[in-house]
C-alpha cells in the first residue's frame, strides 16, 4: 500500500481482535464483535468552468458491539493504534455495566473469499492531473453539446474503504471496497426556462472504467436529458398505462419490493410483505434477486459489514416471495439464513438488512413489442430518485426522461413527473416483462445511513399508475 | 498511547504547519465531539451507543488556488501529513481571487443558550424512561395505536475551533438533544405509520407527551384513506409539513447558486418574488436555535438575515467568497456538515415568519381544500428548475371540515409559483429538528394527481 501515508495505519491481526473482543465481554455479554474501518476519499469538484474543489481525507475507527440477550450495547470513535481500539472495547464494556466472569471465545478463523470485484488499476496510482483532465473534458464535452448548455458540475469522487471484521462466533473477515463514482449535472437554459439533466456511472471499479469515451459518453447524456427537458411538455397528471424502459435503471424495484424485503420491516409485522413467505406477491412474470457478489456493481462487496460473504439472493421467484434480507440480528430473531446483506454507513453505525444490487430477471418479450402494445400512455427512459413507505406500501419515484407513447411509438418528450402507486397492487399487475436488462447507480438512505447500491430491470409495463405532473384545467 | 494535544494545539500545529511553507494561507476547523444514544421498540430496550468523533479539516490557499484535506489522526504526524495534502490539492484546483479566510479574533456569545452545562447528568435509566414515556403516550391516544417501528433518544456534546493564519479565532460548545418515534396505526388490514421527533438544545425541551401524541395523530390520519380524482385544489400545509418546501427552497437563496446561474431568484433582488404574507429568515443567532452558533463554518459570526421581506427578495445566504464576488458583506451562513467537508452557503434557522390568521381560521378559508399529511421523494425536487413532482397522502376537507383521508396522490409545481401562491399565512410558527421553521400554509390551485 504505497499511498497510504496520511494516517498512521495498524493492520488489526488475529491476536489483537482476540484482545479487543476479550475486553469487550470483561463485563459480560453472549457475544461480540470489532469492526474497524480506514476509509480514504478524494473527491474533485468542477464546477462554473473551474476546478473548485480537490478534497482529501482519511477516516480511521471502530465499533464495537455487544450483545446481551436481546439487547445491543455499542461503542463507536475514532482510532489510530491497538490500544485506542482497546480503550473502545472497555467503554462498551463499561456500558454493559454487569460484571461477570471473562467468557471464553472462539479461535478466530479467517472467511476466505475472493474479492467479487477485479480492480486492475488502483485509482491512488493515477495521478491526479489524470483525473482533473477527466472532469475538464466531461465540462467542455458537455457545453460542447448544446449553446444552451448554461453551467456544467461535474465530480470525481474515489474511495478505498478497508474494513477487518471480527467476532467471537471465530470469524474474522477482511474486505477492500475501492468505488470509484464520475457524476454529471448540466444546466440548460432558454426563454427564462431552466433545466437539468443528469448522468452518473460507477461502481466497484478500479480506474479502468474512467476512460475518456466513458466520462465524455456520461457528459453528453447529462446535456442532452437537459436540452430534453427544456423541450419538454411538462407531464400530464393522471392514471396512465407505463412502459419502463430497461435503460430506466431499477429505482422502482428498489422502492416497490426491496425495501418492503428488508427482515427489520418483517419483523413484527409492519411491512406489507410480512408473512408472505410462499405466497403470491407479484405477478409470476415477475422474479426479483438481489446479489451482493455480482462483479464491478456499486453495491458489491466481498463480505458484508458483520463479515458475512455476499451471494445471489432470489427474493421473488415467478412472482412466489421467497426470502427476505437479513443481517445477524433479525436472521437469529426471525430463524431465517444469513443472506449478507447486513450493511452500515461507516464504523459510527450498526448494521442493518440493506439491499446491495437489486434486479428483476429478465423475461421473454421482445422490449420493441411492449412499446408497440400500448396504444396511448408514458415510455420512461430514465428514473431519478424515489422514496417509499414499507408499512402503507405507498412509493413515488422521479421520471428524468420520459415521453408520450402515441400508436405503439416513443412520441414526444415529458418532464417533471413521479410514478406513484401501491407497490403489491402495482407489483401484481406487471403484464409485460422485456428480454434485456439495464443497470444503475444510486445511494440509498435509511434510518440515517447511506448505502452504495445498484439496480436494473428489463423493459416493463404497467397497465395501470398514477403520473404526477400539472394539472392544465381548473377546478373541478 | 499515541502523545495526545488538546483541541486548540492541533489547531495552532496545523497553522504552523502551514506557515512554515512560503506564503501559504490556512484555516483549520477542527470538531470534538461524543454522543449517546437509546433505541426502544414497543417497550423494549433495543441498542445503547456511546460514541466519541474527533478531526481536523484544513484548507490551504497557495497562490489563490484553495486545497483541502482532512483527517481524524491528530498526532503531530497525522497533522503535518493532512497539510501537506491540503497542500498538493491546492497544485491542481483553479487560482480564485475572491476566496480568502477570517481575519479577525471572533467574540465568543454567551447568551446564545446552545450548550447545557448538565449534559452529564442524565444517566441511561432517565433517557430510557424517556423513550417509554413516548410510546406510553402514543398507545394512550387511540387503542388502534398497535406497535412502533422504533423509539429513539440522542443526545450530544462538542466543541467546534476555527482559526486561521490571518488571525482569525474562535470556540464554542454546543449540546443537542432530540428524541422521536414512529408507530404504527393498524385497522383491520389497514396500517399506517407516522412520526414525529422533537428536541432542543437542553434536555428539558424534549417533550415525551406531545411526541407521542404528535406521532400517533399521524399515523391515524392516514387510516381508511380513499382515491382522489386528478384536478387542481387549495392545499393547506400544516407547520411540518410546510418545514419540508421551506427546507426545498432555502437553496434558491444561496449566492453561490446565484453566481452559477443555478437559482431561479438570480437577478431579482429588491423583486417581488413570493406572497406579500411571505417574509422569510434565517436567523443564525436564534436563542436556543438549533441550527445557532456564534459564527459559521469559516469563522465569520452569525447573524439575522431577511431573505424575503413580505415577499420582495432581501437577501441571499453568502460565504466569504460569494460576499466578495456579488460585492456584499459575508452573512456567516457559510455552512459545514464537519470536519471532512468544505463550508458552502446554506442556511442555519431559515424560517417563515407567523401571520396573523389564527391556523384553524385558515383552513376554514378554503371552500374545498386538501391538508398533505405526508410528502415522500422531497430529495427529488429540483431547486435549480424549481419544479417539484412528490407523492403524497392527505385528508380532503370542506369548508376547514375534514371529510376523509387520500392516498396515492402526487403535488406536483414550481417552488417559485408556489411561494407567489400562497394565499395565507397562520399564527402557529414552529421549528423541526434541523432549525427550519414555518406557520401553516394556504396555497391556492396546485396540481394533484390521482384517479
Amino acid at each position: 500500500m504505497p499511498t497510504d501515508t496520511l494516517v498512521r495505519s495498524f493492520v488489526l491481526t488475529e491476536t489483537d481482535a482476540a484482545r479487543v473482543l476479550r475486553t469487550a465481554l470483561s463485563q459480560g455479554g453472549d457475544w461480540a464483535e470489532v469492526f474497524w474501518e480506514r476509509h480514504r476519499v478524494l473527491s474533485l469538484v468542477f464546477d462554473d468552468g473551474k476546478l473548485e474543489e480537490a478534497t482529501s481525507g482519511t477516516d480511521q475507527g471502530a465499533g464495537i458491539r455487544v450483545l446481551l440477550g436481546d439487547r445491543t450495547v455499542y461503542a463507536d470513535g475514532n482510532v489510530t493504534d491497538v490500544d485506542d481500539l482497546t480503550a473502545l472495547a472497555g467503554r462498551a464494556a463499561g456500558a454493559v455495566g454487569r460484571s461477570a466472569p471473562d467468557r471464553p471465545i472462539a479461535e478466530l478463523r479467517r472467511v476466505e473469499v475472493l474479492p467479487p470485484s477485479e480492480v486492475r488499476i488502483d485509482p491512488r496510482d493515477v495521478p491526479i492531473e489524470q483525473k482533473v483532465r477527466n472532469l475538464e473534458l466531461a465540462n467542455a464535452v458537455a457545453r460542447g453539446h448544446d449553446e444552451r448548455i448554461a453551467q456544467v458540475t461535474v465530480v470525481y469522487r474515489e474511495s478505498v474503504q478497508d474494513v477487518v471484521i471480527a467476532n467471537t462466533d471465530g470469524q474474522f473477515a477482511t474486505d477492500r471496497r475501492v468505488r470509484l463514482v464520475f457524476a454529471v449535472n448540466a444546466v440548460a437554459k432558454a426563454e427564462g426556462l431552466q433545466q437539468t439533466g443528469y448522468e452518473a456511472i460507477g461502481g466497484t471499479v478500479g480506474f479502468e472504467q474512467m476512460s475518456e469515451d466513458a466520462v465524455a459518453d456520461a457528459a453528453r447524456t447529462a446535456a442532452r436529458r437537459a436540452i430534453l427537458n427544456l423541450e419538454a411538455e411538462p407531464a400530464p397528471a393522471g392514471t396512465y398505462t407505463v412502459v419502463v424502459s430497461s435503460e430506466a435503471g431499477g429505482t422502482l424495484i428498489h422502492e416497490t419490493v426491496g425495501h418492503g424485503l428488508e427482515a427489520d420491516f418483517n419483523d413484527r409485522g409492519l411491512s406489507v410483505y410480512a408473512g408472505k413467505l410462499g405466497q403470491r406477491v407479484a405477478s409470476e412474470l415477475v422474479t426479483v434477486v438481489d446479489d451482493g457478489s455480482l462483479p464491478g456493481r456499486r453495491g458489491t462487496s466481498a463480505v458484508d459489514d458483520e463479515g458475512t460473504p455476499t451471494r445471489q439472493n432470489v427474493l421473488i421467484e415467478n412472482g412466489i416471495l421467497r426470502r427476505y434480507l437479513t443481517d445477524r440480528k433479525y436472521a437469529k430473531k426471525m430463524d431465517l439464513p444469513l443472506s449478507g446483506n447486513a450493511r452500515r454507513q461507516s464504523f459510527r453505525h450498526l448494521p442493518i438488512p440493506r439491499m446491495t444490487t437489486t434486479m428483476i430477471a429478465p423475461g421473454k418479450t421482445e422490449p420493441q413489442e411492449i412499446v408497440r402494445s400500448v396504444e396511448g400512455g408514458v415510455f420512461v427512459r430514465k428514473m431519478g430518485g424515489g422514496q417509499v413507505d414499507p408499512v402503507s406500501g405507498h412509493f413515488a419515484f422521479e421520471i428524468s426522461e420520459g415521453y408520450k407513447i402515441r400508436g405503439g411509438t416513443v412520441a414526444e418528450a415529458i418532464r417533471g413527473a413521479t410514478l406513484t402507486g401501491h407497490a403489491p397492487t402495482v407489483m401484481n399487475s406487471i403484464d409485460m416483462v422485456g428480454s434485456d436488462l439495464g443497470f444503475s447507480i444510486g445511494t440509498c438512505g435509511k434510518d440515517g445511513q447511506g448505502a452504495p447500491v445498484a439496480d436494473a430491470q428489463p423493459t416493463i409495463r404497467i397497465p395501470q399508475i398514477v403520473i404526477g405532473g400539472i394539472v392544465r384545467e381548473s377546478k373541478p | 498511547m499515541t502523545e495526545r494535544l488538546d483541541n486548540e494545539a492541533v489547531v495552532e500545529r496545523a497553522l504552523d504547519e502551514a506557515k512554515r511553507r512560503d506564503g501559504v494561507e490556512a484555516e483549520a476547523y477542527l470538531r470534538d465531539s461524543q454522543g449517546t444514544s437509546i433505541e426502544i421498540i414497543d417497550g423494549k430496550v433495543e441498542s445503547a451507543e456511546v460514541e466519541t468523533e474527533r478531526g481536523l479539516g484544513v484548507r490551504v490557499l497557495d497562490e489563490r488556488r484553495i486545497g483541502f484535506a482532512y483527517t481524524s489522526d491528530l498526532s503531530p504526524i497525522g497533522i503535518a501529513e493532512c497539510v501537506d495534502l491540503a497542500i498538493a490539492n491546492a497544485r491542481v484546483t483553479s487560482p480564485d481571487e475572491a476566496i480568502s479566510f477570517a481575519t479577525a479574533p471572533i467574540a465568543t456569545d454567551g447568551d446564545l443558550r446552545i450548550f447545557d452545562a448538565g449534559y452529564e447528568s442524565h444517566d441511561v435509566a432517565e433517557k430510557t424512561e424517556l423513550c417509554l414515556a413516548i410510546e406510553a403516550a402514543a398507545r394512550r391516544v387511540d387503542p388502534r395505536i398497535t406497535s412502533f417501528y422504533k423509539t429513539s433518544y440522542g443526545d450530544g456534546a462538542g466543541v467546534t475551533v476555527v482559526a486561521t493564519t490571518a488571525g482569525a479565532f474562535g470556540t464554542y460548545r454546543s449540546t443537542t438533544f432530540g428524541a422521536g418515534t414512529a408507530c404504527v396505526a393498524t385497522e383491520g388490514d389497514d396500517k399506517q405509520i407516522g412520526g414525529f421527533g422533537d428536541g432542543g438544545r437542553t434536555f428539558a425541551t424534549i417533550d415525551p407527551g406531545r411526541i407521542g401524541d404528535e406521532a400517533a395523530r399521524r399515523a391515524l390520519e392516514k387510516l381508511r384513506a380513499r382515491a382522489f380524482k386528478t384536478q387542481r385544489i387549495d392545499i393547506v400545509l400544516e407547520p411540518y409539513r410546510a418545514m419540508e418546501l421551506v427546507g426545498a427552497i432555502a437553496a434558491l437563496f444561496s449566492a453561490e447558486n446565484v453566481l452559477k446561474g443555478k437559482s431561479l431568484l438570480a437577478g431579482k433582488m429588491d423583486q417581488r418574488v413570493a406572497s406579500e404574507l411571505v417574509t422569510l429568515r434565517d436567523e443564525g443567532r436564534r436563542v436556543g436555535g438549533r441550527a445557532t452558533s456564534p459564527f459559521d463554518g469559516e469563522g465569520t459570526p452569525t447573524q439575522d438575515v431577511v431573505l424575503l421581506r413580505e415577499g420582495v427578495l432581501a437577501g441571499y445566504l453568502h460565504s466569504i467568497k460569494t460576499a466578495k464576488r456579488l460585492g456584499a458583506t459575508p452573512t456567516g451562513n457559510a455552512r459545514r456538515g464537519s470536519y471532512a467537508g468544505t463550508p458552502h452557503a446554506g442556511i442555519s434557522n431559515l424560517y417563515i415568519e407567523a401571520g396573523r390568521t389564527p391556523a384553524t381560521e385558515l383552513v376554514r378559508g378554503a371552500d374545498r381544500a386538501l391538508a398533505l399529511t405526508s410528502l415522500l421523494n422531497l430529495h427529488t425536487i429540483d431547486p435549480i428548475s424549481g419544479e417539484f413532482s412528490l407523492g403524497a397522502t392527505g385528508t380532503f376537507l370542506e369548508r376547514g371540515a375534514p371529510q376523509y383521508p387520500v392516498k396515492a396522490i402526487t403535488v406536483a409545481g414550481n417552488l417559485v409559483a408556489l411561494l407567489t401562491a400562497i394565499a395565507a399565512v397562520g399564527d402557529d410558527l414552529r421549528f423541526g429538528s434541523s432549525g427550519i421553521g414555518s406557520p401553516t400554509l394556504l396555497v391556492r390551485d396546485v396540481s394533484v394527481g390521482g384517479e
